[in-house]
């Protein structure tokens, strides 16, 4: 059991948070540039782009990053994840915020 | 939709549980100060946890039992990322990693079954798993012993198991077996996604078509043929009823709404022209 190094879930609002930090976060792909890194939309529709893309064979429209926070809009990513083409992005975004508030105590 | 009781009694609850484990006694506050239910509503079934909440799960010091919102664990579902696979003849094991932690899992391996055999071989590092298992504590470290471990196929899931977390966490630390009157969640849109949407509330599925194009008469008068109460009548309402229900409309507005409603078929007509019941119910 090691609970020590935890990566919250997060939308572009909640990055703000946790700099330095790893955290989680489904993104809707806008585009991939070149081939290690890709900008994308945030489940609170916000743009962030993100850095050191492990080269992954084909991603889909929706991808989870793993990442550490690098600023308020960019993530240096460790791990994606495709989430395939059909992602309730609304629905993962209340629990986003609900386990950034009222239920943390279950995640981090 | 939830209306199976977590933490109850649940008939196939003590399937699994494994018959030596049971705790029989019927302490309310144990030495190490955990409150518990008396014997037999321990059984909880299968419960969807966080792996920060096993973590931080109280364990009795005599035996080999672990508590979580005061509540019997002995059979849990996670979902998670795959790392450090390692598979030997008789068991495979991995780290279970769903963000809030890390937790050891192992499957025995019957050697026999090529069903399992294909399941095993799908795991991979990095790969999203559903475990369920039975939760154990091994020479002071907690893992789990999985019965099944299937790769997500839709990540949906992941949304669906975190909200179910949370859910269940309220149900057994609120309400004890009450009803739960936490902050509506609105589930994940299992295989048909609304992508960017706002949050919806929840509506009857024939209403979507033409909720939109109803004046406000004719919603009301929906929405009274719609509360349980009318559903479950046999005769339906009479109209004189519906009028009654909603004050500030004339009997002729309440006629010309539930013609609307039959037209619609939303509604129709049950033992005489007067009495009308929801095509829901």
């Amino acid at each position: 059991m090691d609970t020590s190094n935890p990566a919250p879930f997060v939308n572009a609002e909640l990055l703000k948070r946790y700099p330095g930090r790893r955290v989680r976060c489904v993104l809707k792909v806008v585009r991939a540039e070149g081939n290690s890194s890709l900008s994308g939309l945030t489940s609170d529709g916000l743009h962030i782009s993100v850095k050191q893309v492990p080269s992954v064979a084909s991603l889909s429209q929706f991808v989870e990053v793993i990442g550490v926070v690098d600023s308020d809009r960019t993530l240096r990513a460790e791990i994606c994840t495709n989430f395939g083409d059909t992602f309730d992005m609304s629905s993962f975004n209340q629990l986003v915020q609900m386990a950034n508030s009222e239920y943390q105590s279950l995640f981090i | 939709m939830y209306s199976a009781p977590y933490g109850s009694q649940a008939d196939g609850g003590s399937l699994f549980s494994g018959g030596g484990f049971m705790p029989t006694q019927s302490a309310t506050q144990s030495a190490d100060g955990i409150s518990r239910k008396s014997g037999g509503t321990q059984n909880t079934g299968l419960l969807p946890l966080t792996v920060k909440q096993i973590s931080e799960a109280a364990q009795n010091s005599s035996d080999d039992t672990f508590y979580i919102d005061g509540i019997d664990v002995n059979n849990v579902t996670i979902l998670g990322m795959v790392h450090n696979k390692e598979e030997r003849s008789t068991d495979v094991s991995f780290l279970l990693d769903d963000g809030t932690g890390r937790v050891e899992v192992k499957r025995w391996i019957d050697g026999q079954d090529t069903f399992e055999n294909e399941q095993i071989a799908a795991l991979q590092d990095g790969v999203y798993v559903r475990v369920h298992g039975h939760l154990r504590s091994f020479q002071g470290k907690r893992n789990i012993v999985a019965f099944s471990v299937r790769p997500v196929t839709d990540f949906n899931e992941v949304t669906y198991h975190f909200l179910e977390c949370i859910f269940v966490h309220l149900h057994n630390s609120k309400a004890n077996g009450m009803a739960v009157k936490g902050p509506s969640i609105s589930s994940p849109n299992y295989g048909n996604p609304v992508g960017g949407g706002a949050p919806s509330q929840y509506v009857t599925p024939n209403m979507t078509g033409v909720g939109g194009s109803m004046d406000e008469c004719q919603k009301r008068v929906h929405s009274v043929f719609e509360e349980p109460s009318s559903l479950s009548s046999e005769v339906g309402l009479h109209i004189d009823d519906v009028a009654r229900r909603i004050p500030g409309f004339t009997k002729k507005q309440v006629k010309d709404a539930i013609e609307f409603l039959v037209n619609e078929g939303l509604i129709y007509s049950t033992i005489d022209d007067d009495h009308y019941k929801s095509t829901n119910g």
